[in-house]
């Protein structure tokens, strides 16, 4: 539970058991290196740039040839199969793939040539498309669309705009004589062929370009019957390449699991290389020192020994900034990617991973508050836990969460009487006869809102007063007892105080229709909340040493006060989100029995049922999600938590397709 | 003049629907437009911007709630004999403003942040928790409209005006 202790540790090896000791580490994946970016004295680091970057060529041309062979032949995949994760090798199966991976690199080598022969065949025939096309009115022409005439005759072939027809050609080039052909006709254009005697050949032209004659776009020798007949082969030409390429990457498809490791492989070696690079050389040995969690240290050595390596450990040091890894149990540890995504705790911070679970799952279901949307979120993630027993640590641990709200989500759906909001009665009421009524444990917001509200807000007086204890706690450990009561006590007393005094007042009596506490209590409060606020205004500024400064700081200090009733009555969003939810799935359910009993009305219940509840549990999922998230980082990391810490980035493999078995 | 009451109370639930329904169409638009821009360049980022895209969305079902609630107390639906007096009409137009205005406005900028955390996801994806925490600050108005919204139209149903 909490933050893992780190050790440093100080390795030196001899440079020709490099490779060994490395991928030893990569293996582990235990170590993060930490080495200042600049050569030790009697060291000198290597430069392996261009060794990188030829890898780097590799691996681009292996994910590539993935890419395209997906493209081409897709995987099958299952709607589920992103939860199987990484498939499983031993040390000795990478071992005998890299033994003969120039194989598999003639391999990629094959998929991007098939790959660009289909490229190419597609361009082909997009070209021969267009010209068939323009080729098409010519369709009846046997002769080429350039012909040169004859001795005595001329010839022109082109088109006209307009729809024409041969006698009226004919009839208003007179007294011109020719003869004209139409060839083919519609009514934006006429082709046509014109043939007149040599020596008229330019009172022709002159004529026909008063038209607005065109010579043909497509021209050629060929007389365009026959080239089409030559564009239909040579289009079946391409396809039968086409489709040998095809053939081609259905059998390299065979291989495609090699090609991945392939990519994963060489991602791995880049991995090694850029550690490499960071080693302090000499000419026959190497050094780096880095982080190591406490529990897997003394392991590590025995093995680094065993390599004939030295390995030394010891506590880091006050000035380096130590990478933090968390280890919690199964309850508490699926929350860690929500800490995650705010920060890692910083130095002298503590974990409040275990902390923040118990409310992450509370405030989660009261968001959601429906039983049924609950059990489904504990079948499905359930299930999914169960089935796929190789998922990846990421997938497995958001679905837990998911899992422990969905719980929680179902407990407080029972106490609200929530359950697909008021489907009981809604479809006994239609389909049955009688009403039956599924009655809350508890009580329903809907029927007594003030009182949820109110409730709502107990539970953000109750997360932040853990906040500021936590706080108090992380200033004990570093034994800073003044800033504790300064901090910490002073607030308990205003914001403890005031909520005594406020709660055993006539106005709060009268919002809340219940008793108020005796008037002592009030003055109680009162005298605490006035304890509280002069020790806030005497050292609020504490750190300013001008005395009107520091009562200035010292008030506005106090004047965060404001912030303390911003952060509760940011509660009230348990109550609109948990009304939301219920809310909306009565409307849903009303909507689903207005067509009434019958077959039809069932039939439609049925279909409206199931579309709005899978809208309505989408939605606010989504909004408990976010706004669970919100409470947790601005109201109660914002009492003790800046979180300013670096993740564990060990040195590993990270791989994309296969993840490599320790073999024991 | 005796139906006027149920046309103030109906005014308001027309226009809780409608306000913020639009601010929700045009939020949820934007957003979506930025989102499609990112898939163009990475089909595989699709689920996380619709995340994103989703957010301006909750606005107009917040209204609609409200709309719906509105309704069923003045029993245009669920039907009953309910008499809606001028003042009380005034009254449930006055408590459908707050969802009204704020959803409207609150939706559009909501969608603006989730706009710019679009683009921060389509370079750094990873960040895809400080992404959606960010517009879902400005939704915590929209949620305050709600509440105000929610528990002013209880509050007026017993009253005897």
């Amino acid at each position: 539970m909490a933050i893992v202790r780190m050790q440093r540790i100080r390795v030196c090896g001899l440079r020709r058991q490099r490779k060994r000791i490395l991928e030893l580490l990569q293996r582990r994946g235990v170590v993060e290196i930490d080495e200042p970016d600049r050569e030790e004295e009697g060291f000198e680091r290597a430069d392996v740039s261009a060794q990188r970057s030829s890898l780097e060529r590799e691996l681009k041309l292996a994910q590539e040839a993935v890419q395209l062979l997906q493209e081409a032949v897709p995987e099958k995949k299952g709607l589920l199969s992103s939860l199987e994760g990484r498939r499983a090798l031993t040390e000795q199966e990478l071992e005998d793939f890299r033994a003969q991976s120039t194989k598999t690199a003639a391999l990629a080598k094959r998929v991007l040539a098939a790959a660009r022969e289909r490229e190419e065949v597609r361009t082909a025939l997009t070209r021969l498309d267009t010209e068939a096309e323009s080729l098409a009115p010519w369709a009846a022409l046997d002769v080429p669309l350039r012909p040169k005439g004859t001795k005595s005759s001329w010839v022109f072939i082109g088109t006209l705009p307009g729809a024409w027809t041969q006698t009226a050609l004919e009839a208003r080039a007179e007294p011109i004589p020719l003869s004209a052909e139409i060839v083919s006709a519609s009514d934006e254009q006429t082709c046509v062929f014109v043939l007149c005697l040599r020596r008229d050949r330019e009172a022709a032209e002159q004529f026909l370009r008063s038209l607005g004659f065109a010579a043909p776009a497509a021209a050629g020798k060929t007389p365009p019957a026959e080239r089409r007949a030559a564009i239909e082969k040579e289009r079946e030409a391409l396809h039968s390449r086409a489709d040998k390429a095809l053939r081609e990457l259905e059998t390299l498809a065979e291989h495609r699991g090699d090609l991945q490791l392939l990519a994963d492989s060489l991602t791995m070696r880049i991995e090694k290389y850029h550690m490499i690079d960071r080693l302090q050389q000499s000419k026959h040995t190497f050094v780096f020192s880095g982080f190591v969690p406490a529990a897997a240290a003394q392991p590590l050595c025995g093995e680094l020994e065993a390599c004939g390596a030295a390995a030394e450990l010891s506590e880091p040091e006050e000035t380096d900034t130590v990478p933090v890894l968390l280890k919690n149990n199964r309850f508490a540890e699926p929350v860690e990617t929500v800490l995650e995504s705010y920060s890692m705790p910083g130095k002298g911070e503590i974990d409040p991973t275990p902390v923040m679970a118990i409310f992450y799952y509370v405030l989660f279901g009261m968001m959601l508050s429906d039983a049924a949307y609950g059990l489904i979120m504990i079948i499905a993630c359930g299930l999914c836990l169960l089935k796929f027993k190789g998922m990846e640590p990421g997938m497995r641990r958001s679905l837990r969460m998911f899992f422990f709200c969905g719980i929680s989500t179902t407990f407080w759906g029972f106490l609200y009487g929530s359950f697909f909001g008021d489907v009981v009665s809604a479809f006994s009421k239609t389909f049955l006869g009688n009403e039956v009524v599924l009655g809350p444990l508890w009580f329903a917001p809907v029927d007594d809102p003030m009182r949820m509200l109110l409730f709502s807000m107990l539970v953000g007086i109750i997360q932040i007063f853990t906040g500021l204890a936590l706080c108090a706690y992380q200033l004990i450990r570093q034994k800073r007892i003044k800033d504790m009561i300064y901090d910490v006590v002073f607030w308990y007393l205003l914001v403890g105080g005031l909520i005594f005094a406020l709660l055993s007042s006539d106005i709060f009596a009268q919002i809340s229709k219940s008793d108020k506490l005796p008037g002592i209590v009030g003055a109680i409060g009162g005298v605490c909340a006035a304890i509280g606020a002069v020790g806030i205004l005497l050292t609020g500024g504490r750190e300013s040493k001008n005395p009107v400064k520091r009562l200035l700081k010292g008030a506005y200090a106090l004047y965060n006060v404001t912030g303390y009733l911003g952060d509760i009555l940011s509660y009230s969003r348990l109550l609109a989100l948990g009304l939301a939810t219920g809310v909306i799935a009565e409307v849903i359910n009303s909507m689903a029995v207005m067509i009434g009993g019958g077959v039809v009305g069932f039939i439609a219940f049925v279909i409206i049922f199931v579309f709005g509840h899978t809208v309505n549990i989408g939605i606010n999922l989504l909004g408990a999600y976010v706004h669970t998230n919100r409470l947790q980082f601005v109201e109660f990391f914002g009492k003790f938590y800046s979180g300013d810490g670096r993740k564990f980035t060990p040195f590993a493999d990270h791989t994309k397709y296969f993840k490599i078995r320790e073999e024991k | 003049m005796d139906q006027l009451g149920m046309a103030l109370a109906l005014l308001g639930a027309a226009l809780a629907a409608l306000m913020a329904g639009i601010g929700s169409a045009i939020g949820v638009g934007m957003a979506g437009q930025a989102a499609a821009g990112v898939v163009t360049e990475d089909p595989g980022k699709f689920s996380k911007v619709l995340i994103l895209q989703l957010l301006p969305g909750t606005q107009g079902i917040y209204g609609f709630l409200i709309a719906f609630l509105t309704l069923l107390q003045i029993g245009v639906i669920g039907g009953g004999d309910v008499q809606v007096s001028a003042t009380k009409g005034l009254l449930y137009l006055l408590a459908c403003l707050p969802i009204a205005l704020v959803g409207l406005w609150s939706a559009i900028r909501q969608a603006k942040a989730a706009v710019s955390c679009i683009g921060l996801i389509a370079k750094r994806p990873d960040q895809l928790g400080k992404a959606i925490i960010l517009p879902a600050m400005v939704e915590t108005y929209a949620i305050l409209a709600l509440l105000v919204s929610i528990l002013a139209v209880f509050g007026i149903t017993p009253l005897a005006l």
